[in-house]
Formats: structure tokens, C-alpha cells, sequence
């Protein structure tokens, strides 16, 4: 590892002396502008011939101090920048934000909203797995699945757009409550989603699940061991893929999540496969979830009262939530004042990114853009 | 273990040098002197919190602070563990053998604090160039790009360049939303794929 943290010019690739048997050991840079690694993410591979043998990520290249600026900031102002974090699941961020900052108040939000808020975030979660299960198959080579993930994607997003006014960034949770209620239509026009969703789930198996080409790719490639994944505390399904029942909507429970029935997907081969199984099971849970939510949504005020300046008193918390990629946690420290004396954000890619080098030891390099892909990376939030 | 077996242990094995405990919850709150930081870490990881959420740092203007929280996957108890590390000199003992995953926690809080932990095998800065000077994080990191923070609605009050228009204020917001006209229909006959 020493010899490889002084950095080297991006784009080389540097013939290294050899050393002991092998004739082939050298260092190539993947990245930062590499369309498989999902943004600016540069991975120093070290090769012996045509297998990793380590594997240095360097991030940061979409770094903006984000927490410095949330120091600046109101608490209700830091909403439409936590938007930016993960900007694929713009409600789940948003959700474990203001859920953060209302357990630091005390306060307790309209019950409407609360289902409000697990509605949004359970479709976010859908349009989320969406994207990646499209992007997926396009780095592996299947190009059909991107079209047909992104036809439901849209979907989603339409209906988004017409709950919130926007397509990506949708500042739509606020801290006591939601911004607006669900127009007329909406629940009707969601129910009529999922109706059209459920059978699509079958095909995208048919395309890939079954598909041999597809799982001779990524059966037994990256492998992470329970052990490994809890010592790096990876989260979200990379643990789940690693054969642990773990998911913070049924082990801490937070909202209103103890009150719908959904299975925990766990696939136990630790690989990219399981990885892969976990998430397109997690879009039917999902799915289940948002029927439940709809069938109980109750009538009702959708914003607790909150004072017009939030001050909330003086302490400090660490709340987590799951996000569609794992763990979100918010550190927040108040010292009663209208903005946070700190604001941190744990963000679960970061986390999860950080074990990488771990599973692709003794990967072949082809093997590597699967690897990656697995881990289902948001720049965004890692980089902050 | 409970927490408050747990706590009653963590004071009887450190006496003084646990500074603070408490339990609040299902969370155990403690404040450990930077000598013994990495031994109360150890005590934590024996005592079953295998899984480190989250480590960072804060800035107390008289102090640096390292927080670790800490969680289990067999327990629901938690922890939350702050040590104090002086301004001037702030290290402290690496926890990556204990917990891998602090890896890039700790260089993240190197790169925006300047707390150095002594032991980490990659100790660099993370997210900020190599060749940045300073430690954004801390309250006394001045950048002239930064935007002040103003509070919602004094911003007519912001001084302003001799002649400029005071900021036109958004009108308010209508009170119900319209409601129909939403074109969110998932096409009723979508193509089907054969």
C-alpha cells in the first residue's frame, strides 16, 4: 500500500519494476472520466497480468464542503442541499434529514404526512433500484434492460413532478410536515403505477435474472464476507448481500415503518449476484410497501406547528435512516441557535465505497466495472 | 448487555478518566479523556458494538473533538463516545484495528479538522486536494467564497452597492394547490414487449 500513496498523474499508466515472479505488475488508473465508475471516481488498479492484486480509490473530485455550508445555513435551508447528496434518491435524503432535526426538536409530525413521507420514499427506493438495475446491465454489456428500467423511471418521476413540481431535486419534505398535499388524482394515478409495475418485474428477470450470459458475469465475482462487510460497516445491500438480515426499517425502526408487513430480501453467496438479487427483490418489497401505505392513508393536516425561525434546543444526535443505498446517518450538534453548530452527514456510498479494495483482490480486470457496480455509487454523496 | 450495564462497567474500569456518561435511551453517552481513547474503544468493541457508524469530528473553538458512534447488529444499544483533543497538539490513537471501517473516516477527519491519529496506515486527505492548506471544518477557517448565512427574510437588510434595488420578495404561495391537470398517467397501453 506504501509504495502507492504518492498519487501519479491521472491518465498514466506506468510500467512498475518487477517484482519477484511476476513479469506483468502494473499500475492503471481507471478513471475519473471512465463512463463505468458513475461520475468522478478515479481507482488506482495495481495488476499482475490480468488480476487485481489492490486497488486504491481516490474521491473527491465533487467535493463542496457541504457541511461547512450547512454550518451557514438555517436548518430549513439545509433541505434543498441535502437534495444534491444523493441526487438519485433525492426524498430519501431529504426524509433523513428533517427526521433528524425533529427528533433533535421533539416534535412530532401529522400522521398523513408521515405516511406521505414513506409513500415518496418507498417509490424513490423503486426509481432508485431502477436506475441502477438499468445502468447495471449497461456495464455488463445488456443494453435492452436500461430501456426498460428507465420507461418505469420515468413514471415515477412523473409522478413525482406532479407531486413536487420537480423531476431530480424535490425539496419536498419539511421539517413538521410535508410542503404540499398529494393533488386530486394522485393516489389513484399511483395505484395505476404499481398495477403496471408488478408484471414488469418478471420481465427485467427474463432479461437478466435468467439470462446466463448475465450470471456467469457476476456469480462468485467480489466477494464480501459477512465479517468483512460489518467490519467495514458496510450497509444497505451490501449487508443484506452478504447474508445478514440487517435493515434499519425493521431493526430501528423510525416513521411508520413498524406498521407495514414486508420481507427483508437476504441472499447469503456474498457476491455480485447476491448483491444484484437483493436489490430487485427490494423493488417488489417496495412496491408492497407503497400499496399498504396508499390503501391506510389517512385525511388530516400535513405540517405539525413549527415556530417560523427553527432554534432547536441545545444537544446533539445521531439519527439513521435507510436510504435506498444504505445507512444514512446525520450527526447534528445545536447550540440553540437557528443554524447547526455542526452538521454531518454519514453517507452510506462513502462507507460502502471504502471496502471496495477488499473485494477486488483477485478480481480480473474485466470483472472490475461489475464489482463496482454493485456497490451502486452516487458521487454526490460520497464527495460532498 | 444493557446500557446501563454497560455504563456502570465502562465507570468502574476507567474511573476518572470517563469524564461524562450517561444513558439516554438505548444510548450510552460518554466522554473519554485522549489517552484512554482508544482502550474505552476497545472495551466498546468487546462489549459486543462490532458495527462503527460513524466517526467525526467537532470543532468546540477551545477544543477538537473526535465522536464515535457505535452500534450493534445482535443489540438494539448504541453508543455514543466524544473525546476531547486539545487545539494545539490534536491527536489521537487510530481505531482501525478495531474497526476497519474507520479507515476513511479518520482520514475524512484529518482532511476537514486537522485531527491526527497516530497508527493510521493511510493517513492522508481524503476528499480536498493534497496540497490544500487548512482545515475547512474548523470555526476559524476563513474563505472569502463563503456566502454569510442570513436569517429568511432580513434579506433587504444585507448592505448592498450604492444604487442596487433592494431584492424583489416571492410572492406568497398559493394556499391550496390546484389540484387536477396532472399528467402523471402511466400510459394505460403501454408497449408491450414480446
Amino acid at each position: 500500500m506504501s509504495e502507492m500513496s504518492a498519487p501519479l498523474p491521472v491518465g498514466t499508466t506506468v510500467m512498475m519494476e518487477r517484482t519477484g515472479e511476476s513479469m506483468e505488475e502494473m499500475y492503471v488508473n481507471m478513471g475519473p472520466q471512465h463512463p463505468s465508475t458513475h461520475g468522478v471516481l478515479r481507482l488506482m488498479l495495481k495488476l499482475d497480468g490480468e488480476y487485481i492484486t489492490d486497488c486504491v480509490p481516490y474521491v473527491g473530485y465533487l467535493h463542496r464542503c457541504h457541511e461547512k455550508i450547512g454550518e451557514n445555513r438555517s436548518y430549513t435551508q439545509i433541505i434543498p442541499y441535502t437534495d444534491r447528496l444523493d441526487y438519485l434518491a433525492s426524498m430519501s435524503m431529504n426524509f433523513g434529514y428533517v427526521m433528524s432535526v425533529e427528533r433533535l426538536m421533539g416534535l412530532k409530525v401529522p400522521e398523513r404526512a408521515e405516511y406521505m413521507r414513506v409513500i415518496l420514499a418507498e417509490l424513490q427506493r423503486i426509481a432508485s433500484h431502477l436506475l441502477w438495475l438499468g445502468t447495471f446491465g449497461l456495464d455488463l454489456g445488456n443494453f435492452t434492460i436500461f430501456i426498460y428500467c428507465f420507461r418505469e423511471r420515468e413514471m415515477i418521476l412523473d409522478l413525482f413532478e406532479a407531486v413536487s413540481g420537480q423531476r431530480l431535486n424535490y425539496s419536498f419534505y419539511r421539517i413538521g410536515g410535508m410542503a404540499m398535499d398529494f393533488p386530486e388524482t394522485w393516489v389513484e394515478d399511483c395505484r395505476r403505477f404499481l398495477e403496471w409495475f408488478r408484471p414488469r418485474l418478471p420481465e427485467y428477470d427474463a432479461l437478466l435474472t435468467d439470462n446466463i450470459l448475465f450470471q456467469k458475469r457476476v456469480q462468485g465475482v467480489g466477494v464480501l464476507p459477512a465479517r468483512t462487510a460489518v467490519e467495514y460497516a458496510a450497509s444497505g445491500p451490501m449487508l443484506r448481500g452478504s447474508g445478514l438480515r440487517w435493515d434499519l426499517r425493521r431493526n430501528d425502526p423510525y416513521s411508520i415503518y413498524d406498521r407495514f408487513e414486508f420481507d427483508v430480501p437476504v441472499y447469503d453467496s456474498c457476491d455480485v449476484w447476491a448483491r444484484y438479487l437483493v436489490r430487485r427483490q427490494e423493488m417488489a418489497q417496495s412496491a408492497r410497501i407503497v400499496e399498504q401505505a396508499l390503501a391506510q392513508l389517512p385525511a388530516g393536516e400535513i405540517q405539525a406547528k413549527v415556530p417560523k425561525t427553527i432554534k432547536p434546543p441545545a444537544g446533539q444526535l445521531y439519527a439513521r435512516s435507510e436510504s435506498p443505498r444504505g445507512e444514512l446517518g446525520f450527526y447534528l450538534i445545536s447550540d440553540g441557535s437557528p443554524k447547526p453548530y455542526r452538521y454531518k452527514v454519514r453517507s452510506p456510498a462513502f462507507v460502502n465505497l471504502s471496502v471496495l479494495p477488499e473485494m477486488l483482490k483477485g478480481c480480473l480486470v474485466a470483472d472490475c466495472v461489475a464489482v463496482l457496480g454493485s456497490v451502486d455509487i452516487v458521487l454526490g454523496e460520497i464527495d460532498r | 448487555m444493557t446500557p446501563d450495564e454497560i455504563l456502570q462497567q465502562l465507570t468502574q474500569r476507567f474511573g476518572d478518566a470517563i469524564t461524562e456518561a450517561e444513558v439516554k435511551g438505548a444510548e450510552v453517552r460518554a466522554t473519554a479523556k485522549a489517552e484512554v481513547a482508544w482502550e474505552v474503544c476497545r472495551f466498546f468493541r468487546e462489549a459486543g458494538f462490532e458495527y462503527l457508524n460513524c466517526l467525526s469530528g467537532a470543532d468546540w473553538t477551545s477544543r477538537l473533538e473526535v465522536v464515535y458512534n457505535l452500534s450493534s447488529l445482535q443489540q438494539p444499544a448504541k453508543a455514543h463516545l466524544r473525546v476531547p483533543v486539545p487545539r494545539e497538539a490534536p491527536v489521537v490513537r487510530t481505531v482501525t484495528d478495531l474497526w476497519p471501517a474507520a479507515n476513511w473516516h479518520e482520514r475524512e477527519c484529518y482532511d476537514l479538522f486537522g485531527v491526527r491519529f497516530d497508527g493510521h496506515p493511510d493517513h492522508r486527505r481524503i476528499l480536498l486536494p493534497e496540497d490544500w492548506v487548512g482545515y475547512p471544518l474548523r470555526k476559524d477557517y476563513a474563505d472569502e467564497r463563503m456566502v454569510p448565512y442570513t436569517e429568511y427574510g432580513m434579506e433587504e437588510k444585507l448592505p448592498r452597492a450604492e444604487g442596487e434595488k433592494p431584492a424583489a420578495k416571492a410572492p406568497p404561495r398559493p394556499a391550496a394547490a390546484p389540484a387536477a391537470a396532472a399528467p402523471t398517467t402511466p400510459p394505460p397501453e403501454a408497449p408491450k414487449p414480446s
